[in-house]
């Protein structure tokens, strides 16, 4: 039983690895990151997945993904020294509400208001938790580089 | 006290750099407060004084002063938006060394990064199918959905280019996407290929959902650019309608002409 639990969440993460690889390679992700870029899907989504399992909120989950995926790559932009928006942006692709967009505006088409309404609010929520996860990463990294600065002139290096 | 550049480069000249270095930032998908700071961090860094910019997803307008003291203003419209990452890390490593350019070798780097394209094919063809199949299988697809919608994502995106070289607008773009995504994910559960109508088109449906412009839409809301952000989302909005009005279209043929949805 643990067994098959455990190979979901492997199997998952695959796919969610692949498909995140996808696209990247429409974004054009340098070929050398590629793969930095596409781990950042997995962890995203197995992060998600575990949060959704204990939390059963889809909007929580959402969030402390984007905080996980931004934080993973803020470390890999570091190391690498990159812009870490080349990791976060293909590696937020699993967890962006593109298909609760679709969903939303498809029955608003049908002319079922009541079901858009609903559709189009928690899809919004989701979007927004994942901006809120990457804009605290970033206002984060943003304090720890100043002070970095900060202490390296005060040490007049 | 004045900075060694500003004794050679013209303001106007500073400015117009600058912009382009904005202009190629918001081409590539970038947020606006990063295609504010690049213009702002370029300009100070080439001595320009008093530079201000406001971007939004479809233009830049930016000013500065010169030496007498008159405003200096630009315009530049954005037309095309395609989220192109590598262009995006070369300017913020440009903005970053420009203190050590001279305004020439600037203006050089940037035409060379204007020059970056998106991948050419077949690189997109096999990135659509690796799309299309594995948010398949992630929204828990049969594997042989998985290839039906990794083949049809792979010919979408060619049908999309060439309609796209026939200067279509996005919207029209989505249309007939959506269209094609209920038609060919209903005939292949019609034949028997494919087993689950829904996980199969949402695979193809994937591939031009605006997840990201949703999220950077908030993100500007969020760093207070409000009408970009306003901006960006209501073109979310119009690209999720376009879809679903193709969807919507294709489902309702099927079921008028070809029977009950499978």
């Amino acid at each position: 039983m643990g067994g098959t639990f455990a190979m979901n969440y492997i199997t998952d993460a695959l796919w969610a690895l692949f498909a995140t690889c996808g696209s990247a390679l429409l974004f054009r992700v340098p070929k050398k990151e590629l793969f930095a870029a596409s781990l950042g899907g997995a962890v995203g989504w197995v992060v998600y997945l575990l949060v959704q399992g204990s939390a059963h909120s889809e909007t929580v989950a959402a969030l402390i993904a984007s905080i996980a995926v931004a934080v993973y790559a803020e470390v890999i932009g570091f190391l690498k020294q990159k812009p870490a928006t080349l990791y976060s942006t293909c590696a937020i692709i699993p967890l962006v509400p593109g298909a609760g967009m679709y969903y939303t505006m498809f029955e608003a088409v049908q002319g079922s208001a009541e079901k858009a309404w609903a559709t189009g609010f928690a899809t919004l929520s989701i979007a927004g938790a994942i901006a809120a996860g990457l804009a605290i990463v970033a206002s984060l990294t943003r304090i720890i580089k100043l002070d970095g600065r900060h202490f390296r002139k005060s040490r007049g290096d | 006290m004045r900075s060694h550049h500003f004794q050679h480069d013209e303001p106007s000249d500073i400015l117009r750099v600058a912009v382009d270095a904005g202009r190629l930032m918001l081409e590539a998908g970038a947020e606006t407060y990063r295609a504010e700071e690049t213009m702002a961090g370029i300009a100070q860094n080439l001595g320009a004084l008093e530079t201000e910019s406001f971007a939004l997803p479809t233009g830049i307008m930016a000013s500065t002063v010169d030496i007498q003291g008159n405003s200096i203003s630009t315009v530049r419209r954005i037309r095309t938006r395609s989220i192109n990452l590598e262009k995006i890390c070369k300017l913020e490593t440009l903005t970053k060394m420009s203190g050590r350019h001279t305004l020439d070798s600037l203006e050089r780097e940037l035409c060379i990064i204007e020059t970056i394209g998106l991948y050419p094919q077949p690189v997109p063809f096999f990135g659509s199918a690796l799309i299309s199949g594995f948010f398949c299988l992630l929204f828990g697809g049969a594997p042989l959905d998985a290839v039906c919608s990794a083949l049809a994502g792979a010919l979408l995106n060619i049908v999309r280019r060439w309609l796209a070289s026939k200067r279509q607008p996005d919207f029209i773009l989505n249309i007939a996407g959506g269209l094609y995504a209920a038609l060919i994910s209903a005939l292949l559960v019609y034949a028997s290929i494919a087993s689950h109508l829904d996980k199969t088109s949402i695979g193809i449906i994937m591939l031009m959902v605006p997840g990201v412009t949703i999220v950077n839409a908030i993100r500007d809301l969020i760093s207070g650019d409000l009408v970009a952000g306003i901006a960006r989302a209501a073109d979310a909005f119009i690209s999720a309608a376009g879809i679903s009005i193709g969807v919507g279209i294709g489902l309702q043929i099927w079921s008028a002409w070809v029977g009950l949805l499978p």
